[in-house]
């Protein structure tokens, strides 16, 4: 079965491998400035939750960078024989949360150029995500024109952590970046803390597992905002991707969307269809961490309402503790071969179909 | 009846090789075993979590948290338990038990020293 994951962690064992790919300025800034933790700790505002146990499986014991690959190579993509890996870094969502945008670019821009110099050539199965910094659009657009025409390069990655929701014009120099390269917009779970202070509704919850529970509720704001603002009118050929931000939530969400708008579209005139026919045509969810019910049918139907079968894109996120193995996804088996790979080709344009499925096309 | 027994036992490692808190794993053919030494002995699970397929061994050995009526925070049974290295679920070294959920049971196998060796019985 030809196998894209859509959240595959490139680790490294040190931020501080991204010293070669800073310029002077920012370098002396890393190495003499303050730093979060001990050498070789990322620069970012920390969040008000700390993990009880640690983000990483702990089978995976990294002792050198380049075991930072190795290991992925063998308990990932050579076990569950993976075509596609889309690396999706890890610290460097979190310099969104620096309020010093500045330092924030010149931190993701380091990162993208280490990521493309030191993991895409590693292995055939990559494919790139340029990371960006929302808390300056214009230096974030900068970078997504200065690498979005990479071949292995699939889009545009920022935190679900934020300060505002996406859809705000504020944002858009971003997405008409992306469109001008023509790559998909995605957020990942992440960015919670320093600037993004608002990242779960209501205020800060006291216990990471319920934080890791309410990781939606940032996406939900995205995605209707996204819808509502008309991003998806100016843009019409732009997907945005929500990674890790769990499924089921999106059909409620929808039925809730659809019949406000039908009473109150008077405010937003620009939108000229449903905000679930908006949501279908532009918007992409990944699967992990899927929803655990007791009685699996009830997650199905559920996620028939969100034409699931066309709209889910497999990930794993490798090798978080919330990982999903492509062994154990529990979707409807009529639905794997779309949701394990092929749906992913009509968003990633630039990951080339499988021979037999280019053969059907 | 020792000898009666002996043909089910297969060598997994020396003593040596396993420790409180670190559990030794070894392949037979196919079948990926943790050993752990307990305070009174030693004991084996299958290296297969029932949650989700995980390298169930490969966790930490380590105590938890006792459910209270208040607000209080109690470390207890240290190294009796392991946590599933992928998704950190609590399991009994010894019974294989699952601390959050009665239906997952990981399979666990009798261990048997002698001298400075150490026998799994795997079964069928």
């Amino acid at each position: 079965m030809f196998i894209v994951d859509t959240d595959v962690h490139n680790y490294w064992s040190s931020a501080e491998v991204l010293l070669p790919y800073l310029e002077p300025y920012w370098r002396d800034f890393m190495v003499r400035g303050e730093k979060p933790g001990p050498a070789g700790s990322f620069p970012h505002g920390h969040r008000p939750w700390l993990h009880p146990e640690g983000f990483s499986r702990h089978d995976i014991k990294p002792q050198t960078e380049e075991d930072n690959y190795l290991i992925m190579k063998e308990k990932h993509l050579d076990l569950y024989d993976i075509d596609v890996a889309i690396l999706t870094a890890d610290e460097p969502l979190e310099a969104s949360t620096l309020a010093n945008y500045h330092y924030a670019n010149a931190l993701v821009k380091a990162y993208n150029d280490y990521m493309i110099d030191w993991w895409l050539p590693k292995d055939r199965r990559f494919k790139g995500s340029i990371i960006i910094s929302p808390t300056d659009p214009h230096g974030a657009a900068a970078e997504i024109r200065r690498l979005g025409g990479h071949k292995d390069i699939v889009q545009v990655l920022a935190s679900h952590g934020s300060q505002r929701p996406y859809g705000d014009p504020f944002y858009h120099p971003i997405f008409e970046a992306c469109a001008e390269v023509g790559l998909p917009f995605a957020i990942h779970f992440g960015g919670q803390g320093g600037v993004n202070h608002n990242a779960v509704a209501s205020g800060p919850t006291a216990y990471y597992w319920e934080t890791h529970a309410l990781l939606s509720q940032p996406a939900m704001t995205h995605v209707v905002s996204m819808i509502s603002n008309g991003v998806f009118e100016k843009y019409p050929d732009l997907y945005f991707v929500v990674i890790e931000c769990g499924v089921s939530w999106v059909p409620s969400l929808m039925w809730r969307l659809d019949a406000n708008f039908k009473a109150l579209r008077k405010e937003t005139p620009w939108l000229k269809m449903l905000p679930s026919e908006y949501c279908r045509r532009n918007i992409r969810f990944s699967t992990q961490p899927l929803e655990q019910p007791q009685n699996v049918k009830h997650l199905w139907e559920t996620l028939e309402h969100m034409d699931g079968q066309n709209t889910l894109l497999f990930a794993s996120d490798y090798p978080h503790w919330d990982f999903d193995a492509p062994t154990n996804l529990h979707i409807p088996p009529a639905w794997r071969d779309k949701v394990m790979g092929l749906n992913a080709l009509e968003v990633y344009k630039r990951i080339e179909a499988p021979a037999a499925t280019a053969k059907v096309a | 009846m020792e000898a009666a027994l002996a043909p089910s036992r297969t060598y997994a490692c020396k003593v040596a090789e396993v420790a409180t808190g670190q559990p030794k794993i070894v392949t037979f053919g196919r079948i990926s075993v943790g050993i752990f030494q307990l305070h009174d002995g030693y004991a084996a699970l299958l290296n297969i979590c029932p949650h989700r397929a995980g390298q169930l061994c490969e966790g930490p050995v380590c105590g938890t948290t006792r459910q209270t009526d208040k607000t209080e925070f109690v470390y207890e049974r240290a190294g009796e338990l392991v946590r599933c290295a992928w998704h950190g679920w609590e399991f009994e070294i010894r019974s294989g038990k699952c601390l959050v959920d009665d239906r997952l049971k990981a399979r666990t196998f009798p261990v048997h020293r002698d001298g400075e060796d150490l026998y799994v019985e795997l079964g069928r």
